[in-house]
């Protein structure tokens, strides 16, 4: 009894044991499950969303070429190499071309967005005095117009700056994802994730040598562990995440296809940095390092693209040349053993250098562009999409046009005798008609995302303010370019106690003066006494209309410029004055295509009428004696002597800032140049910003300003220096337009000549106006 | 010498005379092109003065330039005539633009012309079709602001201004 209770007792204590046993091993393998149910649904959310985690690419503007189009070879050359076009004496293939005496043919590459669609075709181009002068095509006819595929400048990766340009599975050359299964993981398509064989012998050799030497991740393990970045290298928590990695492996294995997951992998893998910008997947890797398509990639480029999946800090081409060249060496020797390519193709790519592309063709990151085009589109697209699905944006940057800008404000400082440190600068350039922005320089290295001065630096204009003094006075009817003010000391009161005594810059007064003279030569006391004659309240409406965002404080000193405004708002109020009153938003941004293709926006050209045509004529002609007589007269003779700019200089107190607006009908272009934190740089606008203005327009194009005179425009002839009517003939006339409404004498001899001038003058000073 | 007579009758008989005998005189003087510049010309301009001393600059002799008004808009037809080089081009998006706009395809349409006035943007003729379209989609404003546009770069070409301003009649 007692024994066989005991026994029973026994029994039962070794059957609750196994119970507990039991049960906790059935806790034990719930929670199994659970960890690797969890583990699984990591994988594949992951999975699932790195798909989609893509930053909008932005692309510049597609170069057209046209008969006619001011074009040199030189330039076309410096685009198609920026486009990563090969030189190349048989034309073979799409992204090619060759250069001839005042010729250069083309295979261009041809582009679809959204139903915009360019074909790829071979054209010849000839020039003639820096222009395009005939566009063939292959079978020899006239072609009116072709364009050239537009370069991708950038993304709007996230601030932790992760990017990737993704490639369709399509896109993928097979010969990139058999070399990566032949160098990485050899049974890819056999194995269920993990690859025991591997494994096996990858023990084998680790514990022979009693550290981690060889690796046997698969594809997928490298796809799982590039999504969860923890890369513990050693001990207990190594193998631990090899175990996870592994298992979240097979759980992918079972979910996707191969193909998806080669896919996910050519699109995700780490393949280099570059500053803040961690370089993912072979689509970009290959702009990356080699500036063209991964299409268009050679044989020994290929190779070094899958010899960098094995570590790109370590195997780094720029800074460790010899190791990434002894890894793609070894890749090129691995595809001839099995057979991808042919022994005469793999010796000869093992004799090419890297090839990688200099830094001086990725002059430019297009960082304060970019910078810009995030800020327009984040007014219609929230932060997450842009960075995470995959937009295609098609942006207005002219990439020819940014680099001369960018060169122009770099070599402009230095021409100018300063040092770096002493001062900064930046550049805006549009496209007056259609608001489109071509180029921004946010500062002297175009190549650091810094403070993007174009945008945010906020300084005082001076000067520049003065064409909206004068437009205003021109609007109000009271006043032409032929009516005579006098620039002469004036006291305003400013209160009961303070008062304020503008002077010229020369400390001279000018006397009796005509506007158009006032303005050239930037007269203050006369720009005064005419600005509180109009009014402050219609001069802060004109601001306003012509594209001021703010209403302005209105002080006197306003008249004179004491306002501070960024460069890109300095571009808005001129880019109206430039577009004959016709006030275009500036934009970045053509068109926003959606990751499948469809087309999600079109930003199309929106213009209203902000300001008089006649009055706006006007004031151009006046901006154009800025140039030919006033105070841009010195960076006027650097320009041929045909072409006809106006602008305007801007210099702020005590020589802090100094500034320059100015246009043709091609380009406006405002510069400003000055210290970050306010110093005087002793510039004025002449001697400073207008000869970088001067750089980057003469880099740029020969055309002139000019416009019809409008409906109700007349013009009349008067001396420069007193405004009294003249003869044409006479030395120091110049032709003003006037509204035809108003009458004005015509003269027949010289200001000053003869005592009958001088009756005239009197005549017509004692007049009306 | 009428319109000297035009201007005389247009303030009066008095300054009439006045002016004939001004314009007599100075006829008869022998035309001067060498005439010392105005006192106010020897100072350099306001900005340049400063920094340093400049020489004084010699009298500026050079013509003025004077915008001339835009020749006609010669893509309005573009087969008819021989165009000038970069309308060759936008006379081609411009054909192509109408192409699309008749095959009631708008928004290329549209496209095209903007493709058009990048390259050829003092062209009156790629701002009224592009307010024609705006009409044609309900967007009256911008129509009315483009023919306004249209306008101001016709300059003295009275069919275009007449276009234009029918444009602008619809569009009001």
């Amino acid at each position: 009894m007692a024994r066989r209770s005991r026994r029973a007792s026994k029994d039962g204590k070794l059957s609750r044991i196994r119970g507990w046993v039991l049960r906790l091993a059935a806790v034990g393998f719930m929670l199994a499950i659970a960890y690797g149910g969890y583990l699984a649904w990591m994988a594949t959310s992951e999975f699932e969303g790195r798909r989609w985690d893509i930053p909008a690419q932005v692309y510049a503007a597609p170069l057209e070429l046209y008969t006619g189009r001011a074009l040199s070879v030189d330039d076309l050359v410096a685009e198609l190499k920026r486009l990563g076009y090969r030189e190349d004496p048989r034309l073979i293939g799409p992204g090619t071309y060759r250069v001839g005496l005042a010729r250069v043919e083309i295979a261009t590459r041809g582009f679809s967005f959204a139903g915009d669609t360019e074909p790829e075709q071979l054209v010849a181009i000839t020039f003639v005095g820096g222009r395009v002068a005939a566009l063939r095509d292959s079978r020899g006819s006239r072609t009116a117009i072709v364009r050239l595929n537009p370069l991708l400048i950038g993304s709007l990766f996230a601030s932790h700056g992760e990017d990737r340009l993704i490639v369709a599975p399509g896109d993928i050359p097979p010969l990139l994802t058999d070399t990566l299964k032949a160098v990485e993981d050899r049974r890819f398509d056999s194995h269920f994730g993990v690859d025991p064989i591997a494994v096996m012998r990858a023990v084998f050799v680790n514990v022979s040598s009693g550290e981690i030497r060889e690796g046997a991740s698969t594809l997928t393990q490298q796809l799982v562990r590039s999504y969860f970045l923890t890369n513990t290298r050693s001990g207990f928590s190594a193998w631990w995440r090899k175990i996870r990695e592994a298992f979240m492996a097979v759980a992918l294995e079972l979910r996707y296809d191969k193909s998806d997951l080669l896919h996910a992998y050519v699109n995700e893998i780490y393949l280099g940095q570059d500053g803040a910008r961690a370089i993912h997947g072979f689509g970009l890797a290959s702009q990356f390092y080699f500036g063209k398509p991964l299409a268009e990639l050679e044989l020994h480029e290929l190779a070094l693209l899958v010899a960098e999946v094995r570590g790109p800090t370590y195997y780094d081409p720029r800074r460790h040349a010899d190791r990434a060249l002894a890894r793609r060496n070894f890749v090129l020797q691995r595809m001839a053993d099995e057979g991808l390519a042919s022994n005469d193709a793999v010796q000869h790519a093992a004799e090419q250098q890297l090839g990688l592309v200099g830094n001086e063709r990725r002059p430019s990151t297009y960082s304060a562009f970019l910078g810009l085009v995030r800020r327009q589109l984040s007014a219609d697209y929230a932060r997450d999409d842009l960075e995470r699905t995959g937009l295609i944006v098609l942006s207005t940057l002219d990439s020819a046009v940014q680099s001369a800008a960018e060169r122009a404000l770099d070599s402009g400082i230095e021409a100018l005798g300063k040092n770096a440190a002493e001062f900064e600068g930046a550049v805006v350039v549009t496209s007056p008609h259609t608001g489109e922005v071509k180029a921004l320089v946010g500062g002297r290295d175009a190549s650091y995302e810094g403070f993007n001065r174009a945008l945010d630096a906020r300084r005082q204009i001076g000067s520049l303010i003065k064409p909206a003094v004068y437009l205003a006075a021109l609007e109000s009817g009271r006043y032409s370019l032929a009516s005579v003010i006098d620039d002469a000391p004036i006291v305003v009161d400013l209160d009961r106690r303070n008062t304020w005594t503008p002077s010229n810059f020369d400390n001279q007064a000018h006397g009796l003066v005509p506007l158009v003279r006032a303005l050239a030569e930037s007269y203050n006391m006369a720009t005064v006494r005419l600005g509180l004659d109009v009014g402050l309240e219609p001069i802060a409406d004109t601001l306003q209309r012509l594209g001021l965002a703010q209403k302005p404080t209105l002080y006197p000193s306003m008249l004179l410029g004491a306002l501070a405004l960024t460069p890109i708002e300095v571009a808005q109020i001129y880019n109206t004055l430039a577009n004959g009153g016709f006030r275009v938003p500036l934009r970045t941004v053509r068109s926003v295509v959606g990751e499948d293709g469809e087309l999600l926006q079109r930003y199309e050209i929106e213009i209203a009428q902000a300001a008089d045509a006649g009055a706006v004529y006007a004031l151009n002609q006046a901006l154009v004696q800025v140039m030919e007589r006033g105070t841009g007269r010195a960076v006027r003779a650097k320009l041929p002597d045909d072409i006809v700019v106006a602008g305007k200089t801007g210099t702020s107190d005590d020589l802090r800032d100094s500034w320059f607006a100015g246009f043709t009908n091609t380009n406006l272009i405002v510069t400003w140049l000055g210290a970050d934190d306010n110093r005087p740089i002793g510039l004025t606008g002449s001697t400073g910003a207008a000869k970088i203005w001067a750089g980057v327009l003469a880099a740029l194009e020969s055309n002139s300003y000019s416009a019809p005179a409008p409906e109700g425009i007349d013009e009349t002839w008067i001396d420069y220096a007193t405004g009294a009517p003249t003869a044409a003939r006479c030395p120091d006339a110049i032709a003003v337009p006037v509204p035809d409404t108003d009458y004005y004498p015509r003269a027949f001899g010289c200001n000053g000549e003869t005592g009958i001038g001088a009756r005239i003058r009197s005549w017509v000073d004692g007049g009306a106006r | 010498m009428t319109e000297l007579l035009r201007s005389g009758f247009a303030r009066g008989t008095l300054l009439a005379c006045a002016a004939l005998a001004a314009a007599c005189t100075s006829l008869s003087a022998p035309p001067s092109r060498n005439a010392p510049a105005p006192a106010a010309r020897t100072s350099p301009p306001v900005e340049d003065a400063r920094p340093a001393p400049t020489p004084v600059p010699p009298p500026v002799t050079q013509p003025v330039p004077r915008t001339e008004p835009a020749p006609p808009s010669s893509v309005d037809v573009p087969a008819a005539r021989p165009q000038s080089d970069a309308s060759g081009a936008s006379g081609a998006l411009l054909e192509q633009s109408r192409a699309q706009r008749a095959a009631g395809s708008l928004p290329a349409a549209r496209a095209s012309l903007e493709r058009a006035l990048r390259i050829d943007p003092n062209n009156a003729v790629l701002w009224l079709e592009l307010g024609e379209l705006d009409l044609q989609t309900g967007n009256a404003t911008q129509a009315a602001t483009m023919a306004r546009k249209a306008m101001t770069l016709a300059g003295r070409d009275g069919r275009l201004t007449a276009r234009a301003e029918r444009l602008l009649r619809a569009a009001e």
